[in-house]
């Protein structure tokens, strides 16, 4: 079980921001961001790796997402990893691997881009904020529930379930979600300026990759990590958008033994 | 006479007393994400000494430290540098800057300073301090070449060696290694025969997963203790944690 603690962290231009993290294990620490899908599509995946290997996990989540509150003025993704960064400075944690799934995936760069000291290096898992011609995120707002679970899993079938049949509380959660996404990373879930501004990032990458992803597809995960210099690319078979859901033990061994992997893998 | 000694800052970044003058060396004094000491930082910037020169073997940013050490208080003070690292230490304020080529040598209140080869990714030089019958060589992070058994035959008995000993690797450039190990350096020890050796450079790490993307390296400095015992069994060994003064 993780320990969820509220942090008000003070943000340039948009004040005091109330943050919720729930934190797992003791160590070396790793945050872990959520995507669209919310924090329980990362938690029991951050319980099993600190349970793991004796690290630290912290999961907060959005603003906005899981019932939350989301200040007015917070409204995109790089305002998440200001967030996340400030978060980091009042945390006084040092050699922290961020880790994002999806949207998550995108702050996880934006954060990688405030060239912080306290961030060693990130794993961005099936991310979505780049523009990649040919390759467009799968466009989430106009698919029913039933699409979103055939395009986010290689086997839907142990992860769908039908919206209507959720208690009202969970209806209403998911519906602000649906909010905070489209307020966070808009309709499109890209950025057109970030894909130019990876470039210029000096900070050990791994990019994993769902092999079915139908959400975004397999190049345009390479995409990304060909934009970043020192990134290596790695594709997880039999899994969708959400590795840490469907194949755990595979992002595990992604991650922690990722220096046995050859290095011709290296997007460049 | 005053006493030679060697504080290790962090990482290759030492203070050197020899012939009654103070030499800074590889200057390391910030962080950047995947670039960490691994130890502390012994000293700041505006806590160290008056300097007579400072050492700078190649320009990898864990070596050449430019923007924060510009903060020093006298960017007057003597640089003697790698080629490669002169027009950075201009451009950063300094206005006393020399290059020095493998066995050149210039001089500083009685000190001779003579730059000695090196092998890296980037082009290095190692240097050799000399004040009478001492003499201190500082290796910031060299492979180990032929042309360093020159040292001694060249520029005489050296008294102390602060030498890397990680045997770092770059795991994308198809693991290649460009840092002498504990054995090779405790090789070279055997060549140099100083009375003091202080290994250093062991404890940096680019990170979680930097460590395990980007380099391999070797963080036991013991290693490079046992591998002297039996390959330059007159040498001293100190691993000294930063800050640590330690006289000849």
């Amino acid at each position: 079980m993780g320990i969820t603690t509220q942090y008000t962290v003070d943000l340039d231009e948009v004040g005091p921001v109330e943050v919720s993290v729930a934190a797992y294990g003791s160590g070396q620490p790793f945050l872990l961001l959520h995507g669209g899908a919310g924090p329980q599509s990362v938690t029991g995946f951050a319980e099993k790796f600190a349970a793991a290997h004796d690290v630290r996990v912290l999961v907060p989540t959005h603003p906005g997402f899981g019932g939350t509150v989301r200040p007015e003025s917070l409204t995109s993704v790089p305002g998440l990893a200001a967030l996340y960064g400030a978060l980091l400075d009042q945390l006084d944690l040092t050699d922290v691997t961020v880790v994002g799934n999806s949207i998550g995936g995108w702050i996880t760069a934006e954060i990688a881009l405030l060239k912080s000291p306290r961030v060693s290096g990130i794993v961005l898992v099936d991310a979505v904020g780049i523009e990649v011609s040919g390759h467009p995120v799968a466009d989430f707002f106009s698919l029913t529930m039933d699409q979103v679970f055939e395009l986010s899993f290689h086997d839907p079938e142990p992860f769908r379930v039908d919206p209507a049949t959720l208690p009202p509380a969970a209806q209403a959660i998911a519906a602000g979600n649906r909010a905070a996404i489209a307020v966070y990373a808009g309709s499109a879930m890209t950025d057109p300026t970030l894909l130019g501004r990876l470039g210029s990032l000096e900070i050990p990458t791994l990019v994993l990759w769902g092999e079915s992803d139908g959400i975004v597809d397999v190049d345009y995960g390479r995409a990304y990590a060909a934009a970043i210099p020192m990134a290596r690319f790695q594709l997880l078979p039999g899994t969708g958008h959400s590795p840490q859901l469907e194949t755990p033990d595979q992002v595990d061994h992604a991650i922690w033994d990722s220096a046995d992997t050859d290095f011709s893998a290296f997007a460049r | 006479m005053p006493k030679t000694a060697v504080t290790r800052i962090t990482h290759s970044c030492h203070l050197i007393e020899i012939g009654g003058r103070t030499f800074l060396t590889d200057p390391w004094f910030s962080t950047r994400p995947g670039y960490y000491q691994g130890e502390p930082i012994a000293i700041g910037i505006p806590d160290l000494p008056r300097l007579d020169g400072v050492l700078i073997s190649h320009e990898h940013y864990d070596h050449c430290d430019l923007d924060a050490f510009a903060a020093y208080r006298d960017r007057a003070v003597p640089l003697f540098v790698a080629g490669t690292v002169v027009e950075a230490a201009r451009k950063h304020g300094f206005t006393n800057v020399t290059a020095l080529a493998p066995w050149q040598e210039a001089e500083v209140g009685g000190v001779t300073i003579t730059a000695t080869p090196a092998e890296h990714g980037v082009y290095e030089v190692t240097f050799v301090l000399r004040s009478g019958s001492d003499a201190v060589y500082f290796a910031g992070d060299t492979l180990l070449i032929p042309e360093l058994a020159e040292i001694p035959e060249r520029l005489g008995h050296i008294s102390v060696a602060l030498l890397p000993t990680n045997g770092l690797h770059i795991r994308p450039a198809d693991d290649m290694q460009v840092v002498m190990n504990a054995d090779e350096a405790a090789e070279l020890t055997a060549v140099l025969k100083p009375e003091l050796a202080v290994p250093h450079h062991y404890a940096f790490t680019k990170g979680f997963l930097g460590d395990r993307l980007i380099t391999r390296s070797d963080k036991n400095p013991l290693r490079y203790q046992d591998a002297v015992r039996d390959l330059a069994p007159g040498t001293s060994v100190r691993i000294v944690e930063p800050g640590i003064r330690i006289e000849l």
